[in-house]
């Protein structure tokens, strides 16, 4: 435990001995570098049983799409899940930490923890970063009260809605929910409407694409996590093979170095 | 521009553009709201409830940026049941009303929020109080706030009367808020109506067409 | 002109069957003026897992000290070796630690698991976004070109020999058209039962 004392363990939360330097750097003239964003579409919607949310799977760095098959819908607790859009680093830490801390409170309470318990623990630290964490989210969830989908804005404003979406391609997916939502929809119809929905962004905002993941969550506690619920786009076969000759690129040097080992262990006498 | 796909839907906050009202009557108060929620032109939320519980009998009405005024409202409101549980005494409105005074008054210059408190009390009956930007505090017979507002000044100021019974000060409000919904941009959706009495709070929901009927009577 | 190409260079990695390769280019220069064509950008962190660093290279020295002071703490607490999947969310829960003052790097983790074997690739933006791809992963100032090369070259299952001349030409026809990259260029092609670093002969302008 000596080695907890050594100098430079880091104390919890954000550091900002980088800010001042970074400051200046850009003062001088250089450009900031860009974030991954997930310039998203992600929904929720209510149906008879449960919630259903949904998202698409593309992370993009500027006009880069720097994961084609990211996983947009995190978990938060046994009966919440939380869709993030905004910077990708934000929306990943955040739900991380908050699911950590419900657990907390799940173990301190010893019951289910209540949806608005994980909204308010959200929108709380986002109120209190004052938008600069920049996450915006649809959280859905059951609890003793019924099925729950709230949406938060990265300032920390929260709406509690039947149907919502969010991110950069939330307006193609509220176009699909204002023309068909209905209250007390089946399982198999809200699936539809869903996936049509988030498959409005995939296919009409540039900032989302890829896959459509979906994630059911029943009154009943069940859950189905539908990872890559459809391949919406499929990367094209390729026609010719482009295999290279052993040799073609020139080495200068190789050197290896073997893992195996060699030794044969003699064991300790412990009679 | 390419380059923007994944920034530009976020650089709004998230704002009630609004309109909100409240009105004194003996033996209580009536407040109302539009429901239109707006992030730039887009409107994320056209269901909002902007008439937030504070106390079952005091209630205000949000104008301004959402998260503000959202996270104003959950301090004072447990506040306020913290000082119901050591005093045993329902709160006065005129203590929720400071209180969100204090807040906006020292937070003025990070905060964007306008907020009526309006409530009843057993000591001094129905109360209006407005909360405008800066943190001024001030009890007024009826109050009207947010971007709406503008368009029904001399509307309210034509048809308020002292003295009006309960039913025609909701018909006021509804009217009011109507006329503001149809010339204000970011206001919008239904209008909301709270009656807050003795007994706690009756809510109503009128919908923006020709009748303006509310969702009992059918539209 | 970004931070993050204040110093050039690139790093890419390739998942292929039961293994991993890594590769970089071998220039360090300051903005357009080369310094030193010998200078790796990949070091190895364990027996079976390196670490490729690019961006500012001042940052990069303080994070790799920094990092490996972490690791070696969690060895020792731990008395287990560090897998690469906790190794990456070490290192992003570290960058995202200074979320509003970030160090200009750009990683990229590639490895084997020290008691499965299970093949591993990563790479993270700047204030640690982890992403964990199953085909590969690019960081540096040919970026884009390498994501064009490898969407071309890779496919699933590549035998050691052939992930190298993949990841070989994949980065040597990537950084030709990237004035702050090249200059030479290591593969490291990591399996079960060995580690191979070959050096590659590019061109030197």
């Amino acid at each position: 435990m000596q080695a907890e004392l050594a100098r430079e363990l880091p104390p919890a939360g954000f550091n900002f001995e980088n800010c001042k330097r970074n400051e200046a750097l850009i003062n001088g003239g250089f450009l900031a570098p860009k974030t991954v964003k997930t310039g998203t579409t992600i929904a929720g919607i209510i149906f008879k049983d449960g919630v259903i949310l949904g998202a698409d799977t593309r992370a993009t760095e500027g006009p880069i799409v720097s994961d084609k098959n990211c996983s947009k819908i995190h978990y938060l607790a046994p009966n919440m899940y939380c869709c993030g859009a905004g910077t990708a680093a934000d929306t990943e830490m955040t739900t991380d930490l908050v699911s950590s801390q419900l657990a907390l409170h799940r173990l301190n309470t010893g019951r289910e923890v209540p949806v608005v318990c994980a909204t308010t623990l959200l929108k709380q630290k986002l109120f209190r970063y004052q938008g600069n964490i920049s996450a915006a989210l649809v959280l859905g969830g059951v609890d003793l009260t019924g099925p729950t989908i709230y949406s938060i804005a990265p300032h920390g404003s929260v709406d509690k809605l039947p149907y919502t979406s969010m991110g950069s391609g939330s307006l193609a997916a509220m176009s699909v929910f204002e023309s068909r939502y209905k209250p007390d929809m089946t399982e198999e119809e809200a699936k539809k409407l869903v996936r049509d929905a988030i498959a409005g962004g995939v296919f009409n905002d540039l900032g989302s694409g890829s896959n459509i993941d979906l994630c059911v969550i029943r009154k009943n506690k069940t859950v189905d996590y539908l990872r890559n619920y459809e391949i919406a786009n499929r990367k094209g076969e390729r026609t010719l093979d482009y295999s290279f000759l052993k040799g073609t690129t020139i080495v200068t040097g190789t050197k290896t170095f073997n893992l195996d080992i060699t030794e044969t262990v003699i064991p300790m006498e412990v009679a | 521009m390419v380059h923007d796909i994944a920034d530009s839907w976020m650089d709004a906050a998230v704002s009630t553009g609004t309109t909100i009202m409240a009105v004194e009557f003996d033996g209580g108060v009536v407040i109302g709201a539009d429901s239109r929620t707006s992030i730039g032109t887009y409107v994320a939320n056209r269901v909002t409830d902007k008439l937030t519980r504070i106390t079952d009998k005091i209630y205000c009405c949000r104008s301004g940026s959402a998260a503000d005024t959202q996270a104003i409202a959950d301090i004072v409101s447990y506040s306020l049941y913290y000082h119901e549980n050591q005093t045993n005494e329902e709160p006065l409105v005129s203590e929720a009303a400071s209180e969100f005074r204090n807040y906006c008054y020292n937070y003025r210059d990070s905060l964007l929020a306008g907020i009526i408190v309006a409530g009843w009390d057993k000591k001094l009956g129905g109360q209006v109080y407005s909360v405008p930007l800066g943190g001024m505090l001030i009890r007024q017979p009826y109050t009207i706030g947010g971007s709406g507002s503008s368009f029904i000044y001399a509307f309210a100021q034509e048809n308020f009367r002292k003295g009006m019974t309960r039913d025609e000060c909701v018909e006021f409000v509804k009217k009011a808020v109507h006329h503001a919904m149809y010339f204000d941009g970011s206001s919008g959706g239904v209008c909301r109506i709270g009656v807050i009495t003795e007994t706690g709070i009756d809510r109503d929901i009128f919908f923006a067409t020709e009748s303006k009927a509310s969702k009992d009577q059918g539209n | 002109m970004s931070i993050l190409a204040y110093n050039g260079g690139c790093v890419v990695a390739m998942r292929g069957k039961d293994c991993v390769a890594i590769a970089t280019d071998h220039r360090f220069g300051v903005q357009a003026q080369t310094i030193d064509t010998d200078f790796e950008k990949v070091h190895q962190v364990a027996p079976k897992m390196f670490l490729g660093l690019v961006g500012l290279q001042t940052d990069i020295l303080t994070v790799r000290e920094r990092l490996a002071f972490r690791k070696k703490l969690y060895e020792i607490r731990e008395n287990r070796e560090m897998t690469p999947k906790v190794f990456s969310s070490m290192l992003s829960n570290f960058l995202y630690e200074r979320r509003f003052g970030p160090y200009f790097i750009e990683p990229v983790i590639a490895g084997l698991d020290p008691k499965t074997s299970e093949p591993f690739i990563c790479n993270m933006d700047l204030i640690g976004c982890p992403n964990v791809p199953d085909d590969f992963v690019v960081a540096g100032t040919c970026g884009e070109q390498l994501y064009g090369m490898c969407e071309t070259l890779w496919k699933p299952d590549l035998e050691p020999d052939q992930l190298f001349e993949v990841i070989s030409q994949s980065m040597i026809n990537a950084f030709d058209r990237d004035a702050i990259s090249g200059w030479g260029a290591s593969v490291y092609i990591i399996e079960k039962d060995k580690i191979t670093v070959k050096k590659l002969k590019t061109r030197m302008d």
